[in-house]
């Protein structure tokens, strides 16, 4: 007997006297040691295969994105045929193929509950088998050569659908580095650590031939030089398969201590090699790479015989059933039909879960299928839940944590929601392995707690990102807007220089005029001629430059509007100038016509046409008082008169733009009020009241057809669609070039109504 | 006694110079308070506090202009948090205002989009993608669910819809807590 096993057996006697002095046998910290029930399904023979009565294959692995289907609903296939695919690169997606694990027919695609714990449901294949099970032989059609580098092995895993099997689904082929000689030492899994879970132990029972070849292909693909193979001592029979597999091969096999979580990635690794895994460091870049079992069998599968990855060996056990097994069951077969297999003691009619009573999830609905990583289906009655205590600080739990963890502070900083504290506590780093909640006196669920804390710092973190995107996109905008307005403002002046110099040179013959006032006022009134000439042409460029070549059949809607746009600017562009000369009108801006108050914002802008009108009419008058004052008629005075026709003009036009504009504002802040259209309509004849008590001229009568027309518009909309209210109100107008945009947006308003209509009648026809 | 005098004048004059180079040296640009709270701002850049986006807010802000308890998506927290910043005074959320809602973005129904490029022109992150008469959509990982899009489009074809629930943004529930006796 030698020391190590002295030590053993004395410690095994200690740890009658001082259960937690087991721990003390292992490399790695805490641990526990549950009640393991695996004989339960490791006594029994695996049940020979079994074809169910449908396939439910899910598109999406538990890692990466869903693959995109080749086959249509109808179609038959057979046993190893490739049924969905990666069309993008599959290395950055971590996309995996689905094949069709036996012959039949697609019966539909359609989303299906998948094995998660949220019951989510995605696309899924539903297979119906015809149980005749034809196969396509080397279906990878490989040479069944070993491949000597890793890109080729990688090729061959990824069409093989394989992903890690011992339960994080991680996609092989992106596991894998792709310089050869990186990894030194391979590390074969055999620690099946869970209680219940047998399959690992009588796969290395049975297949331990084809475990020991994926090995070595493996290690030869990577030129990895030591394969060590690591097995819990519970498992005496997988460890003397595995010998006498491995023996005239480089492959090494120990036996680990029984402790859970000795299956653990990290745990395992520190306990065959020593080296512990630093906080966020992977086990690739130091050299080692870990896998389970299975993948090394399936390894063997793909890369010898071509097969994909269409079955695996899953434990269905539980104190629930009376013949727990172990079986080769094909991927997508129902939890259900597999529990049933199993003859339950009662009726099923509380959930399976998915995986061990440790790591595992109760599933939502009993008929999710077996998906590459699903170990064992648990069939446990459920059992009363013991009462949750407050925590009393014992530290049990943190002597308990394999990662070395302190989980009694994230319990606390979880349950108080300061999830920033959590993240620091290096909850990442937490295995989910459960020791913790085992040993709590409390019986606190604190790996809940965890799995919760880390959704949220997840979602967290995302929402950083998706902040400052946002922060950088709407700076971007800011400024292009900015220089769009410095280039478009710059255009402006020199188009505006040119007019002046223009102006002067005319100007100057006349310049010494009797009547000054007469004078201040017709120059007023031409600086503003100027400058709306000096705009139109402006926006008549800009059109031309922001408008390619359009053929005339696209709509005339978007060019109208545009036109509308710049008869805006235009009009913003008078008010700031008549407003700077004649300091009339007090300023005015976009803002105050956007009150919230709709009322308000009727009245504003009614008093501002008014305004106006008054405006324009004393510049009239003044103009023709210095019409007779000036003796000389000559150019420019009637120069000055065409624009100031023009000008009188455009205001005509412009009018029924301003009621639009606060018809617009109106139906604005009514909309976030919810307010009814009702609301518009008092609002648009406050409007005409307060606009008729002014002066009338004869702009009267064309801004009077506006606003009746927005009036009938909105009547108009009211009874198209009398439930929705928040209708967007843009209003017709009057105005001739406006009539195709008008028509374009009613049209396409009448489109909205009947289709929401048609919506309607059919919730009201399912109702 | 003269050379106590002369050593505290020639240390007063040394640190004099030492801080009146590092006040050159590093000094700070632009607004450092106003960075800090355009921080802690959610970016969604709807203009409900009454400024056109985040940073005029933090600006306004740190110069003593504007309220704690205006940014309605970013709620108590973000009110807590502007005030813990500025050291104003906290103040209640408007009402309604305070229960957060969960995430939407934008959807545009692309069958009766008219191509009107008007929610582009609103839209401060450029999240709708589209040209004049061509239909438009909404990048969904960019809209901030601002929601300024929805009022602007003549058709009504907008609207604002939940973020789908996946397996990959799913998150654990929490577990029920007891009531601890405190
Ligand atoms: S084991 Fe439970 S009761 Fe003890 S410290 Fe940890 S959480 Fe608290
Ligand atoms: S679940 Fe996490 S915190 Fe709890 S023992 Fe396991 S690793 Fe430690
Ligand atoms: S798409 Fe609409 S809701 Fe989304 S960010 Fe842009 S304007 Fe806001
Ligand atoms: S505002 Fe509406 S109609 Fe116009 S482009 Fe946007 S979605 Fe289309």
């Amino acid at each position: 007997m030698n020391p190590s096993n002295l030590l053993s057996v004395a410690l095994r006697f200690l740890a009658k006297l001082y259960p937690a002095s087991k721990r003390w046998l292992h490399r790695f910290h805490g641990g526990v040691f549950p009640q393991y029930y695996k004989s339960l399904s490791a006594t029994q023979p695996i049940r020979k295969a079994f074809i169910p009565e449908k396939l439910i294959l899910p598109l999406e692995q538990p890692v990466g994105l869903p693959a995109e289907t080749l086959v249509k609903v109808g179609e038959r296939v057979k046993k190893n045929q490739l049924l969905a695919q990666a069309s993008k690169d599959p290395q950055k997606a971590l996309i995996v193929p689905v094949h069709a694990p036996t012959s039949g027919t697609v019966m539909a695609i359609q989303p299906m509950t998948l094995p998660h714990p949220s019951g989510l449901q995605d696309q899924c294949i539903v297979l119906q088998p015809d149980g005749l099970d034809e196969a396509i032989v080397n279906a990878l059609e490989v040479d069944g050569s070993h491949p000597g580098s890793p890109e080729a092995l990688k090729s061959t895993l990824l069409h093989a659908g394989i992903v890690g099997m011992g339960g994080a689904g991680f996609p092989t082929y992106a596991k894998i580095p792709n310089q050869r000689g990186k990894i030194h030492t391979l590390l074969i899994n055999g620690a099946e650590c869970e209680p219940f879970i047998t399959c690992d132990d009588l796969l290395m029972q049975t297949r331990a031939q084809e475990i020991v070849q994926g090995a070595l292909i493996t290690a030869h693909a990577l030129g990895a030089s030591k394969i060590i193979c690591g097995i819990e001592t519970n498992k005496p029979e997988a460890i003397r398969a595995m010998q006498e597999a491995a023996s005239n091969t480089p492959v090494e096999i120990r036996s680990v201590e029984t402790v859970y979580p000795m299956g653990g990635q990290k745990q395992l690794t520190l306990e065959l090699t020593g080296v512990e895994m630093p906080h966020k460091a992977h086990a690739v870049d130091l050299g080692l790479l870990m896998m389970n079992v299975a993948t090394y069998a399936a390894i063997y599968r793909a890369v010898v015989h071509g097969e994909p990855l269409t079955s695996r060996l899953v434990t269905v056990s539980g104190l629930g059933l009376n013949k727990p097994f172990n079986i080769h069951a094909l991927i997508g077969t129902p939890f259900s039909a597999l529990a049933e297999l199993a003859e339950p003691k009662v009726t099923l009619d509380y959930p399976l879960v998915m995986g061990g009573p440790m790591m595992g999830f109760q599933v939502q609905n009993n008929d999710v299928p077996v998906i590459k990583t699903t170990n064992c289906i648990l069939a446990n009655p459920p059992e009363p839940v013991a009462m949750q205590m407050p925590c009393i600080r014992c530290g049990e739990c943190m002597q308990a944590c394999p990662v070395n963890l302190l989980p009694q502070q994230m319990y606390w900083h979880t349950q108080a929601h300061e999830y920033d504290k959590v993240e620091k506590l290096n909850v990442f780093d937490c295995i989910e392995c459960g020791c913790c909640s085992y040993v709590c006196p409390s019986h606190i669920p604190l790996v809940q707690y965890y799995r919760h804390a880390k959704s949220e710092i997840k979602a967290m973190h995302a929402e950083e990102k998706a902040t400052e995107l946002a922060k950088q996109r709407h700076e971007f905008k800011l400024a292009r807007i900015e220089r769009e307005k410095r280039e478009r403002e710059a255009r402006l002046k020199a188009k505006k220089e040119a007019v002046k110099k223009e102006a002067l040179a005319e100007e100057s013959p006349s310049a010494k005029k009797p009547e000054a006032t007469a004078k201040s006022a017709a120059e007023a009134a031409r600086a503003a001629a100027a400058k709306r000439a000096a705009a139109q042409k402006q926006s008549q460029k800009s059109d031309d430059s922001n408008n390619p070549p359009i053929p005339p059949a696209r709509l005339k809607a978007i060019e109208a509007a545009k036109k509308a746009a710049a008869q805006k600017a235009q009009q913003k562009n008078e008010e700031s100038s008549a407003s700077s000369k004649v300091n009339r009108e007090p300023p005015k801006s976009e803002q105050d016509e956007k009150k919230p108050d709709a009322k308000s914002a009727a009245k504003a802008a009614a008093m501002k046409a008014a305004q106006k009108r008054t405006q324009a009419k004393k510049q009239a008058s003044t103009e023709s008082a210095s019409e007779v004052t000036s003796a000389k008629k000559d150019a420019r005075q009637r120069a000055i008169e065409a624009a100031k026709k023009r000008a009188a003009a455009k205001k005509a036009e412009l009018q029924p733009m301003a009621e639009m504009e606060t018809e617009q504002a109106c139906s604005d802040s009514a909309f976030p009020q919810q307010a009814d259209v009702k609301d518009n309509t008092t609002a648009a004849t406050e409007l005409t009241e307060t606009t008729t008590s002014t002066p009338a001229s004869e702009k009267e009568t064309a801004r009077r057809a506006a606003i009746k027309a927005a009036k009938e518009a909105v009547a108009k909309r009211k009874a198209a669609s009398p439930s929705k209210t928040e209708q967007t109100e843009n209003t017709a107008t009057p105005k001739p070039d406006e009539d195709k945009r008008k028509k374009a947006i009613e049209a396409a308003r009448n489109r909205a109504a009947q289709k929401r209509n048609a919506a309607n009648e059919s919730q009201q026809g399912d109702k | 006694m003269i050379e106590a005098v002369l050593i505290f004048l020639g240390l007063a004059l040394l640190f004099g110079i030492l801080l009146g180079y590092a006040s050159v040296r590093f000094k700070v640009e632009g607004n450092p308070m106003a960075d800090q709270i355009d921080k802690v701002l959610p970016q969604t850049q709807c203009g409900q506090c009454g400024y056109p986006g985040c940073r005029p807010y933090a600006e306004a802000l740190a110069n003593g202009e504007a309220e704690v308890n205006l940014c309605i998506p970013g709620g108590n927290e973000v009110m807590i948090e502007i005030s813990e910043i500025t050291g104003l005074e906290q103040k209640p959320m408007a009402e309604g205002a305070a229960e957060p809602k969960p995430k939407e973005v934008a959807f545009i129904d692309e069958d009766l989009c008219i191509g009107c490029v008007l929610c582009i022109k609103e839209c401060p992150v450029d999240a709708i993608l589209g040209a004049t008469k061509q239909m438009h959509t909404v990048i969904e990982k960019e809209c901030t669910g601002c929601e300024k899009c929805v009022p602007v489009c003549p058709v009504d074809c907008i609207e604002m819809r939940p973020v789908e629930v996946t397996t990959k943004n799913w998150k654990w529930p929490e577990p029920q807590t007891i009531q601890e006796g405190k």
